[in-house]
């Protein structure tokens, strides 16, 4: 069984260097590279225009950003070790003249933040959260709805540097993925480690739980993508295919289907039922960084996809 | 005991260009020190002997030059020397300049001064240099900090120091007016107890040859030599004795060279800098070697360059600008700040470069404007696989010449990433791309990654000099098959 994506549009030149992560929202997309500067595209226009730049955002370049489930927060982290929390002014709805709202600065992690200790981060669906590793294999959480941002949280792990982190929609999890090949999963409401998770022994570059937090999707540079019961921590699967290492995951809106993209230029769908690939798109040579669904706000669900070329390709699944 | 050398020469050279340069930390306390007072130094043979051979060195000037104010400022006895003409900062200039020092020390003791001072221009941190980036290089300017050494200085040390610099300036002064060239190896057995160890030596001699403002090589001083290099390449010396760079399957020592040297380069079609001295051993013994040897260059200064290997690349490239230049170095952190080196210069050495500003009839930049980075980069870490059988095998023999970063590679690319020929709208952006990614892989890479690939690094490298890389003459072969 194969399923059919067709490209729909390419931003060239996107950004000027690799990108290093896209972050959508219902109507946008942000984009980050190893350019200082944020750039926005609007996701509900055909041709996906340029609508905002966060110029200067970090200096030395940006690794990673992340948007709430909500659409309303943004937070990016860059390499000079600064992590800047985002908020999204006006109408989000917005559909006619293809504005999603003015992106401002709101804050930036302060509390509890050495230089170079932050490496990747997850924002909670409500953006009320900030989740982050380290590179001593610790979690941190911040509260980005109290004053100055405190650290609310850290959880301990054996000392492997956190390469992923993410957090379940539901809010009852965190989970993250290290260098040795570790993948954790803690229970955020009584603070604890619930899960420590085998499988996988090389570095894990992403994580991801399903739109339900039933599943968590992990992967890296084994090659496999390892796919856990939630509950129990039981590998209930493993997904084999990729040629080169895995760098990002995403889920689609219903979890019926895992997007992954690697060193090797390919994106992958993944069929959740029948666990197999179901589609295989190449983009140019150079290492895909990012993938992501889009939220689902037409028939057809469309994901995008970015890495080494500096551009942004978007596919859409085809109707059928 | 050059292993030892090599090790003092590259931890010095990288302990400037890493981080910030702490005096104390280099040079530790001399066993003796708790036995140092002033008195006690005052009257020690060593301390009395320097003393009075500047006394001696200095008479006849002193005579002539009674009343010469006392030395107490680089800037201040820079400026004072400047006349309508443009300095010529020769050999000559420089013993005037030591001659001076001397002066200013013999007239502070008849005028029974309390203290006796030498200011040097420091070398650490940054300030007071800057990338001019139309020219892509690391070079002086104004606003360098200096400091002051004085005798007797508030501790024991600080006496030690003045008596150190005094000592070494004699040295350098005899070699200048004899004309002849010691090495700081040389420098340091004079007096190995007084110096206590090659760093302290090496340190001073840069630091006077950026208080003077001119290069090193100015004050007959020379490294000993560490670079390695095999080539079709002759250089002809003034006294009929020649050197062949295809002589020692070896390769050889990075020649001193003399401006009456001449060379010739007619069949050299490309010049490869290697990092590591055992790639180097590697490719002089592979067939890549056998097969290129009669149209390229390689050369490896082990580690990060020398001033000597530098001098002598510049010297190649200046005669041969056709020719391209290209750089095999690891991929981590120090490969791409040793790619700098070559290319841009260095902030601890920036003094060497800045006399291209001044355009000394003998001065040269030291830098490689053309210089192109062939590999290690990201790109090479994880080949295409070809048929999924092999796939497991080739990755884990892959994966062995692969490390993840360390802390400090970490906090090194990162601080890499605010210099100025990695900055953002910078003259290597691509550079800078490759420590983002570098970052991200969190993996770093050696060069022996290509000799899992099928025909080795040597086969690698023919690949990518390809351009460069012609089929030798028919001619050539016959010389060649004579020749072994």
């Amino acid at each position: 069984m194969s399923k059919q994506y067709l490209t729909l549009h390419t931003i060239d030149n996107a950004h000027p260097t690799d990108i290093f992560a896209l972050a959508p929202t219902k109507t946008a997309l942000l984009s980050a590279s190893g350019s200082s500067t944020i750039r926005i595209y609007a996701t509900n226009a055909p041709d996906f225009p340029l609508t905002q730049k966060l110029e200067g955002a970090h200096k030395l370049g940006v690794h990673h950003l992340v948007t709430s489930k909500d659409g309303q927060r943004a937070a990016s982290a860059g390499f000079e070790g600064k992590v800047k929390i985002w908020g999204v002014e006006g109408n989000q709805e917005k559909t006619e003249s293809g504005t999603g709202g003015i992106w401002k600065a709101v804050g930036e992690i302060s509390d509890s933040n050495k230089p170079g200790e932050i490496w990747a981060v997850a924002l909670s669906a409500d953006g009320a959260y900030l989740a982050s590793t380290t590179y001593d294999g610790r979690i941190n959480v911040w509260d980005l709805s109290a004053e100055g941002m405190p650290r609310i949280r850290e959880y301990e792990t054996k000392g492997s540097f956190g390469m992923c982190v993410d957090l379940s929609a539901d809010g009852r999890f965190t989970a993250s993925g290290h260098e040795n090949g570790s993948v954790y999963v803690f229970n955020n409401d009584t603070g604890r480690m619930l899960h420590s998770l085998a499988g996988l022994v090389k570095p894990v570059r992403a994580v991801a739980f399903s739109p339900a937090s039933k599943l968590l999707a992990a992967a890296g540079d084994a090659r496999i993508i390892a796919l856990y019961d939630v509950a129990s921590g039981e590998q209930v699967a493993n997904l084999s295919g990729h040629a080169g290492w895995v760098f990002s995951l995403g889920w689609s809106d219903t979890g019926e289907y895992l997007l992954s993209g690697s060193h090797d230029a390919k994106a992958k769908i993944w069929s959740i039922d029948t666990r197999t690939c179901v589609a295989t798109h190449s983009h140019g040579d150079k290492p895909l960084w990012a993938v992501k669904w889009l939220p689902k706000t037409t028939r057809s669900e469309m994901f995008a996809v970015a890495g080494g070329t500096g551009a942004i390709s978007f596919y859409r699944e085809a109707a059928g | 005991m050059l292993f030892g050398a090599s090790l003092l020469e590259d931890s010095s050279q990288e302990s400037l260009t890493d981080e910030a340069y702490f005096f104390e930390d280099l040079l530790e306390t001399p066993a003796t020190s708790s036995t140092l007072t002033s008195p006690q130094l005052l009257e020690s043979p060593i301390a009395g002997k320097s003393l009075e051979n500047a006394l001696r060195l200095n008479e006849d000037a002193l005579m002539l030059d009674a009343g010469q104010p006392q030395f107490t400022g680089a800037d201040e006895l820079l400026d004072a020397v400047q006349g309508p003409q443009p300095i010529v900062r020769d050999r000559d200039w420089v013993i005037a300049r030591i001659e001076s020092i001397f002066e200013g020390i013999v007239d502070a003791l008849l005028e029974k001064k309390t203290k006796l001072s030498i200011t040097l221009s420091c070398r650490s941190g940054t300030a007071g240099r800057t990338f001019d980036s139309a020219n892509g290089i690391v070079t002086t300017a104004t606003g360098l900090q200096t400091r002051e050494i004085t005798f007797p200085g508030s501790t024991a040390q600080e006496a030690w120091r003045f008596t150190v610099l005094v000592r070494i300036l004699e040295i350098i002064h005899d070699a200048l007016i004899a004309d002849v060239i010691v090495t700081k190896r040389d420098i340091y057995y004079r007096h190995p107890d007084l110096f206590v160890k090659q760093a302290v030596v090496d340190r001073y001699v840069d630091d006077l040859a950026c208080t003077f403002g001119v290069s090193r090589t100015f004050l007959n001083v020379s490294a000993a030599a560490k670079g390695l290099v095999a080539g079709n390449f002759t250089i002809q010396r003034a006294d009929g004795s020649q050197i062949n760079g295809l002589k020692d399957r070896e390769g050889l020592l990075v020649p001193n060279l003399h401006s009456s040297d001449t060379i010739d380069m007619s069949n050299v079609q490309w010049i490869l800098l290697v990092e590591k001295e055992a790639t180097f051993r590697s490719l002089v013994h592979s067939d890549f070697w056998i097969l290129l040897s009669s149209q390229g260059v390689i050369l490896t200064a082990k580690g990060y360059p020398d001033l000597s290997t530098r001098i002598f690349l510049s010297y190649l490239t200046s005669r041969s600008s056709h020719i391209p230049t290209y750089a095999i170095v690891d991929y981590d952190p120090d490969g791409l700040a040793i790619l700098s080196t070559y290319k841009h210069g260095s902030y601890a050495l920036a003094h060497e470069n800045s006399r291209a500003t001044s355009g000394s009839a003998g001065g040269r930049q030291l830098n490689l404007p053309r210089l192109q980075w062939v590999g290690v980069r990201s790109h090479h870490l994880q080949p295409p696989a070809s048929a999924d059988n092999v796939c497991a095998e080739r990755d884990t023999r892959q994966t062995q010449g692969l490390m993840k970063l360390t802390r400090r590679d970490r906090c090194k690319a990162r601080r890499m990433l605010e210099r100025e020929a990695f900055v953002e709208d910078g003259v290597e952006a691509e550079w800078r791309s490759e420590l983002q990614i570098m970052l991200m892989l969190n993996i770093k890479a050696e060069m022996q990654i290509f000799e899992e690939r099928q025909g080795g690094l040597g086969f690698w490298l023919m690949e990518a000099l390809e351009p460069s890389a012609k089929p030798p003459r028919e001619g050539l072969d016959d010389e060649r098959v004579r020749q072994a």
